[in-house]
């Protein structure tokens, strides 16, 4: 059979490539991975990465050169089912459950997957993040049903990590396609504002300074403090503070900031870290759309794995990564998106550009998923 | 007579106040309900309720799953199959249709024929020969399925396979067409086949089929005007959307050119070849450079798509009725009728046969070439249909074939004379009889006309091979194939920097190259290719420009990438692309100045359209995905194969020139999809703050939701009210306003109709909502999703619609399939369909399937597991080896060794990945037509898998060697003592049913362990173990490439043959174990020793088992037997008188018997109705007393109540 692979150089969007790879069914070679570098090769958080995809997998083939810089992937059947994986510490959970996102759909039994590892670091969406912004996202697709969730069990911050994260996600056999062009208004700001291994009355101060900010625009803030103790707590000490705005129309748009890990950099005052954050939501309002900036890809996969009908999404300004995705998407789906600029009206105070993504799915239905 | 008075209707008195209001009550049912409330009551609940979810059962059960409608506009044509066995008269139909509707004659139909039939309809007609494969192929791409049967003849075996490929393919719509019927010289018999056919004909599809009859042949055509009423029943038929058809793309391909360069063929002839198909796309939308399946080929990767001008257009949108006729195009370039053909680099004029001369001025004068290029094509091919007109009539009549006994279908071989062929009548057992009666009564004037026609027929063959001869050898000098093809005008552009370019393209040309020089000439040949040639010099030019547009695009683009990385700001790069914009238009100028100018009109346009676009769109498109086309064309999917060649890798993403560290860098990035803000944004200011006040429910809203407009909206629809209460009069403001000034009216006027308008639609809203059940909100979301579809890509141009959507089906499309064998080409033979059907995104991956498999009732053996088997799934037809299983309760797949009788059973095969629900085929065979029915086994696939889990049974045996009371030693079960210690706690069992466990093992003799078990063994019991061994599937995927085989015997597939075959083929015959063998069986005569039972016993026994010692008495000896008695006269007389006398006695007993009987009911009466008055006499005394006492209670009371009112 002449099933035809792409190659790729470079470990740069690393996952994409795999998630993309594991849902076509097509194979991937990636050369060069870091190789000019004195420490050359795939990192331990890549090998982790690869190790849950065998595990959600049945039947995928990885060869790794000596050297690790050089990778070859055929994708085998996505499988489900009950799955654990200790993600490596140097990379957060997010980094990994945004890949499983994008895969537990469309795998032969609903998945339960219990990762443990850093939950929340500065660098990655966290996992407080995905739960309240890519899961409501998800079920804007028609992915839902019973146990569909992250839970966290354990927090565990940066450097040591010690967290615990269950996600649950019931399969289906095709993706609805959607029509988000009208973000509605923001209604409502909800949060969590979290420490752990640090004094309690962090949460409150970060808490306080959030409000401070955002209660300029909207009175229905509600922001919750998460304090995790004894085994619950991790490693590391920490803080932290998620936070998400709910529109009338259903669409969320989040923001985070943690605190930086212990014995990096310098630390920050939990006022500061609130009122940061705060910004960051305003940012992310001011960037706006229906999807916020780290949840694009998501969007735009599920869009492309709909059925064939068009599916529209109005984005913010995109991301780097989002970018990078739509040429991935061309490569491995051969689907390209329809980019409009939705320039702001000259009274409008609705925060800057958007961006409206219009694509006629694939109709991709889910070959995984048994019949009896 | 007296004038009666006349009636006078009554205007008010009662009576009319009575009519009134029954009037006014209004209908008689509502009457009855008030009338007779309890008749309309609620009787029983339960059966309330039953009635209830019984109608909406019937209502629900008449709805299907609605689905969003996504045929195109503009349809490709339909396909029509004409199905039937050998000289039914499948072509003389399509050459009849075709005449009927295009008014043209064709020769020879030679793959697909498309024509307009109307202004809205196109159909292609492809013939369909009687090779199983190529039924299979066609069955999956029809829309419409003509099948002929021969009337005279009866139903023949293809028929049926063909109805039942389709029923597993999905059935698109069938139509069965009853020829021969001339031949009926009695009109009675006629009618009786005609009903009999229909009859069976309707089993099969559904009640009610239509069945068509073609009468008579006219000068060897069908009536004219049966012909056009068939026609019309094609026109108006609607069709059923498919599962498969409407989830895959696919093409009837109607058209084939070889590119691979000539040279290279000249070198080495087995080369691989370039090969582009032309057709119509069906189907769904087909990505370029996806993955496709050639029926027959193999799977492949399109190297390129391109659509073409529709060669076969509807006419333009026009209110006249009829088509004129240079509307009613025919379009069939493998039977060479097509007229001018568009390529994307050349263009083909095809010149009917009168005009050979011409045709050979147009061709290039190299004659040397040209006649290399033709005969390498042809000549092969030639060669094996010479042969195939010479012998095609040598098989022989086989008596073996008549199978004896069958259930279902049962095959009758039978010689036709006629066709020269062996028929496979299909004989029914109700029908068998009647047959054999018709076939005794026609038989005698058949072979009357036999002998005459024999001889007519042979005359026929000779001069029809004659004919087919000299068309040939015309057809040599024409040059090539049956599509008369023409010397491309040009060569590929990307080639060589010399092509030969259109004289006003030069001037272009040379600016390009000179502007951009950075690009290598390779990428730039092949951005060119992707524009679509066209005949019109105008659209060529456009289309030019278009493409400079593109090249000046991707230089910019290369710039922007050059300084920084693709995340750059969106901001820079829109100033960059202004400065750009302006440097274009400075281009634009001056070439219009160098132009003809004829042209400056388009060049503006152009421009024009260009800054339009630009100002529309900014360039995020380019941003992501490069110049649009170029890009695809720069970024080429490499196959890994090749992915070590050099030129690929240039060709790739991630080799734009850059400076070798920043590369790195960009390829070894982090890998995060936060997207950090830049810090531009100072929020602590308020105009920031005030930029987004209006995202939150506290800001702004728009002037159709602001709550103070919703409002006074409201206040508007409502504002006209009388309160009821009141019996006040509330106007409108507006109302009562003067409505003096003449602008205003209009305006007011204007604003009524709208007020209306909403108030309507509100209405209907909430009208409509009412009884809006959950199918029809369904029904509405799925109406929406299609007008989206429709209206969201429409206004975009071809070019860049078919990158956002693929090319859309109705496209007329040339895929250009880069290595293909060359024995496709050279065997080519038009009149086998090729069909190019699209792969999905995970179905060019093979692994394991788990299907459900029936074996086919009507065929006569079962499947044995192991043996190979060729399946039709999806596109594909291959031969795979499946185990057939069967799922224990458990769950557990246990392996059979053959498919169950009349039963479905599990299927694990290693094969294509195809989606689950997808139905299959399975034939033993593609080969010849030795079995009676070919369909061995039909199917559904239910699971994909890597791996599998079937299991067979597997008995260890071992041999109790040292017994204690239930503890036993047992060896011969394993031979080590690792063995044992896997299997320690597992059960064992002795075949006399003993159950135990295995406990340990034994040091010696190695593999024997200690056993305990529920009783005691003997030596002479054998211990097993029953356990499950997995077994694998072998991985046998072998495609079914019958189209590479030479022309004629493209039939004769054979793949891996089955054991049986083999042995048969090879004389090997297995020794069977001489105790499995038959032989007669012998008893030897019993016989048992009398029972002895001891003196002791025999006492204590009871007299009923004690051994009788006495003889059963036989019959008595005659001197023992008593002697009858001879009564003297006398004697006798007493007797009678004795007699006489007792018969008298018994009489009178009896008489006194009744009488006193009688006498004894007529005392019980008596005293009865004693009894009767004694009753009544009683009870009148108690009524008596009871009347008294009463009267006597009353007076008391009386008396009570006087006194206490006294007391008052």
């Amino acid at each position: 059979m002449a099933s035809q692979g792409l190659s790729y150089d470079g470990c740069n969007f690393f996952r994409q490539r795999l998630v993309l790879a594991t849902l076509s069914g097509k194979r991937v070679k990636i050369k060069g991975v870091r190789s000019r570098e004195d420490n050359p090769g795939l990192r331990d958080f890549e090998a982790s990465f690869i190790r849950l995809l065998d595990k959600v997998t049945n039947g995928s083939r990885i060869e790794i050169n000596q050297t690790g810089t050089v990778l070859f992937y055929q994708p085998g059947l996505l499988y489900g089912g009950s799955v654990e994986h200790d993600c490596n510490p140097q990379r957060s959970i997010g980094y990994y459950l945004e890949a499983l996102l994008m895969l537990a759909p469309f795998m032969k039994t609903s998945l339960k997957a219990t990762l443990r590892g850093v939950t929340n670091d500065p660098t990655d969406p966290t996992v407080d993040l995905l739960k309240s912004a890519a899961i409501p996202l998800m079920k804007q697709f028609g992915i839902d049903g019973e146990g569909f969730d992250i839970k966290v069990v354990k927090r565990g911050m940066a450097p040591g990590g010690g967290g615990e994260v269950v996600f649950k996600c019931p399969v289906r056999r095709s993706i609805k396609p959607v029509q988000l062009t009208e973000p509605g208004k923001i209604k409502r700001i909800r949060g969590v504002a979290y420490s752990v291994r640090v004094s309690p009355q962090m949460a409150n101060r970060i808490v306080d300074s959030a409000r401070s900010v955002l209660n300029q625009f909207l009175p229905d803030i509600y922001i919750y403090t998460d304090h995790m103790k004894g085994a619950n707590s991790g490693k590391s000490p920490g803080f932290g503070l998620t936070l998400v705005a709910e529109t009338l129309n259903g669409c969320f748009l989040s923001a985070e900031m943690s605190s930086t890990p212990q014995g990096q950099g310098d630390p920050v005052l939990p006022e500061d870290l609130g009122r940061n954050c705060a910004k960051l939501l305003l940012e992310e309002v001011h960037r706006g759309g229906c999807v916020d900036s780290s949840n694009q890809s998501l969007a735009l996969l599920l869009m492309t794995l709909g059925q064939q009908d068009v599916s529209k999404v109005l984005l913010g300004p995109l991301s780097p990564y989002t970018i990078e995705f739509l040429r991935h998407i061309r490569d491995f789906f051969q689907i390209m998106f329809k980019i409009e600029v939705q320039k702001p009206l000259e009274d409008e105070r609705k925060g800057g550009d958007k961006v409206l993504m219009t694509c006629l799915g694939v109709g991709y239905s889910n070959i995984n998923k048994s019949i009896k | 007579t007296k004038r009666r008075k006349q009636h006078q209707q009554k205007h008010s008195g009662p009576k009319a106040e009575k009519k009134k209001a029954k009037k006014q009550r209004g209908s008689a049912e509502e009457d009855e309900r008030k009338r007779n409330p309890k008749a309309f009551a609620v009787q029983s609940a339960t059966r309330m309720a039953k009635t209830f979810h019984r109608a909406q059962d019937i209502k629900t059960r008449k709805h299907h799953i609605p689905l969003v409608d996504r045929t195109p506009l503009k349809p490709p044509p339909i396909v029509i199959v004409v199905v039937g066995p050998p000289k039914v008269g499948k072509s003389t139909l399509i050459r009849c249709l075709i005449k009927n509707f295009t008014r043209q004659k064709l020769g020879d139909i030679c793959g697909p024929v498309t024509i307009v039939s109307g202004k809205k309809h196109r159909l292609t007609f492809v013939e369909c020969n009687n090779d199983i494969n190529t039924m299979i192929d066609l069955a999956k791409v029809a829309d419409l399925v003509l099948m002929l049967i021969d009337a005279s003849f009866g139903f023949e075996m293809e028929t049926f396979e063909f109805l039942n490929i389709c029923q597993v393919h999905g059935f698109p719509r069938i139509m069965g067409v009853l020829t021969h019927l001339d031949s009926f010289k009695n009109n009675k018999t006629l009618r009786k086949t005609k009903k009999n056919l229909k009859h069976r004909f309707w089993t099969e599809v559904y009640q009610g089929a239509k069945l068509f009859y073609l009468s008579g042949m006219v000068y060897g055509e069908y009536q004219t005007q049966e012909v056009k009423n068939l026609g019309r029943f094609i026109s108006v038929m609607k069709f059923r959307p498919l599962v498969w058809q409407t989830s895959h793309p696919y093409v009837l391909v109607d058209r084939m050119e070889d590119l691979t360069d000539p040279d290279k063929i000249r070198t080495d002839p087995k080369c691989d070849r370039t090969v582009s198909l032309y057709g119509y796309l069906r189907g769904t939308h087909l990505k370029n450079k996806g993955q496709v399946h050639i029926a027959g080929v193999g799977d492949f990767q399109v190297s390129d798509v391109n659509f073409l001008p529709d060669p076969c257009p509807l006419p333009d949108a026009q209110k006249k009725r009829a088509l004129n006729e240079k509307e009613r195009l025919l379009y069939a370039p493998m039977a060479g009728v097509g007229g001018v053909v568009y390529d994307k680099d050349a263009v083909y004029i095809d010149l009917p046969a009168s005009h050979v001369n011409q045709q050979q001025e147009v061709r290039p004068t190299t004659e040397l070439v040209q006649s290399l290029i033709d005969t390498h094509a042809t000549l092969d091919a030639k060669m094996a249909a010479s042969k195939v007109s010479l012998f095609s009539g040598s098989a022989t009549l086989d008596p073996t074939d008549i199978s004896d006994e069958q259930e279902g279908l049962r095959e009758k071989s039978v010689w036709d004379p006629k066709t020269q062929r062996e028929r496979r009548k299909v004989l029914f057992t109700e029908e068998e009889e009647d047959e054999e009666d018709e076939d005794a009564s026609g038989s005698s004037d058949d072979e009357a006309d036999e002998s005459v026609e024999e001889e007519d027929q042979n005359e026929d063959d000779l001069s029809t091979f004659l004919k087919e001869a000299r068309l040939e050898s015309t057809k040599a000098t024409a040059g090539g194939g049956p599509p008369v093809k023409k010397q491309k005008l040009e060569e590929k552009e990307g080639e060589g920097g010399e092509t030969e370019e259109l004289a006003f393209a030069d001037s272009e040309d040379e600016l390009e190259n000179s502007s951009e020089e950075s690009e290598s000439e390779g990428e730039a040949g092949r951005a060119r290719d992707s524009g679509h040639c066209s005949e019109e010099e105008e659209e060529e030019e456009e289309s030019d420009d278009e493409e400079e547009e593109d090249d000046d695009e991707d230089s910019e683009d290369e710039s922007m990438e050059e300084e920084g990385s693709a995340a750059d700001d969106m901001a820079k790069s829109e100033s960059e692309e202004e400065a750009e914009q302006g440097m274009c238009m400075i281009r634009f100028s001056l070439n219009s100045c160098s132009d003809l100018l004829w042209k400056e009109g388009l060049q503006q346009k152009a421009s024009e359209a260009f800054l339009r676009q630009q100002e529309a769109a900014p360039n995020l498109r380019k941003l992501v995905y490069g110049s649009g086309i170029l890009r695809l064309q720069l970024h080429v999917h490499t196959h890994l194969q090749y992915s070590e060649e050099e030129e690929e890798e240039l060709g790739g993403l991630f080799r734009v020139s850059r400076p070798q560290k920043s590369k790195k860098f960009q390829a070894n990035a982090r890998d995060c999809s936060r997207f950090n803000p830049d810090s531009s944004h100072n929020w602590d200011l308020e105009e920031m703050l005030n930029s987004i006040r209006d995202c939150f429910v506290t800001g702004k809203w728009e002037e159709g939701q602001d709550a103070a407009t919703l409002l006074k909206e409201d206040e508007e629809l409502y504002g006209d009210f009388e309160d009821l209460e009141t019996g006040e009069i509330h106007k409108d403001q507006t109302g009562q306003q003067d409505e003096a000034e003449v602008d205003d009216e209009e305006v007011q006027k204007n604003k009524r109709l709208e007020k209306k308008r909403r108030l309507k639609e509100r209405f209907d809203a909430e009208y409509d909502d009412g009884d809006a059940t959950y199918f029809d909100d369904l029904k509405e979301e799925m109406q929406k999703q299609a007008e989206l579809n429709r209206a969201e890509f429409e206004d975009v141009d071809d070019e860049t619609r078919v990158q956002y959507e693929g090319f859309r089906p109705g496209m007329y499309v040339r895929l250009e399939i880069s290595p293909l064998p060359c024995e496709f080409v050279t065997n080519f033979d038009p009149h086998y369909p090729v069909v190019l059907g699209g792969l999905g995104s995970n179905e060019g991956n093979v692994g394991y399937l788990q299907m459900r498999l029936k074996k086919h009732r009507w065929y006569e053996r079962i499947l044995k597991t192991r043996d190979p088997l060729i399946l039709s799934l999806g596109w594909r037809r291959f031969q795979t080896i499946p185990l057939y299983h069967i799922e224990d309760h458990n769950g557990r797949h246990r392996l059979l060794k053959y498919t169950p009788q009349h039963m479905h059973c599990g299927a694990s095969i290693w094969g294509p990945i195809t989606p689950q629900g997808t139905g299959f085929l399975a034939v033993q065979s593609v080969a010849g037509t030795k079995v009676n029915f070919r369909i061995a086994a039909t199917g559904v696939i239910l699971d994909l898998d890597k791996s599998v889990t079937i299991v067979k049974k597997l008995k260890l045996i071992g041999y109790p060697y040292k017994i204690f009371k239930n503890t036993c030693f047992i060896k011969g079960m394993f031979s080590t003592v690792l063995e044992v210690a896997k299997f320690e706690g597992a059960s064992v069992r002795t075949v006399s049913g003993i159950r135990g466990q295995i406990k340990k093992a034994l040091s010696t003799p190695p593999g024997a362990y200690r056993a305990t078990f529920e009783d005691r063994l003997l030596m002479s019991d054998i211990v097993f173990l029953r356990s499950w061994y997995p077994v694998s599937v072998p991985q046998l995927y072998n495609p079914v490439t019958s189209l590479l085989l030479p022309v004629g015997q493209k039939d004769s597939w054979s793949g891996m043959r089955t054991l049986g075959q083999l042995k048969h083929d090879l004389g090997i015959r297995n020794k069977p174990n001489t105790d499995s063998l038959y032989k007669p069986i012998s008893r030897a005569q019993r016989h048992f020793n009398p029972l002895h039972i001891p003196n002791e016993l025999q006492k204590a026994l009871p007299f009923k088992s004690k051994p009788k010692q006495q003889q059963r008495k036989g019959k008595t000896p005659k001197d023992l037997q008593r002697p009858s008695v001879i009564r003297e006269p006398h004697e006798r007389k007493v007797m009678a008188l004795l007699h006489a006398l007792s018969t008298v006695k018994n009489y009178k007993r009896n008489k006194a018997h009744t009488l006193q009987h009688a006498k004894h009911k007529g005392f019980l009466q008596q005293k009865k109705k004693e009894e009767e008055a004694k009753l009544k006499r009683q009870k009148e005394a108690q009524k008596k007393l009871y009347r008294v006492m009463g009267q006597l209670d009353k007076k008391k009371q009386r008396s009570s109540l006087k006194g206490a009112s006294q007391d008052d």
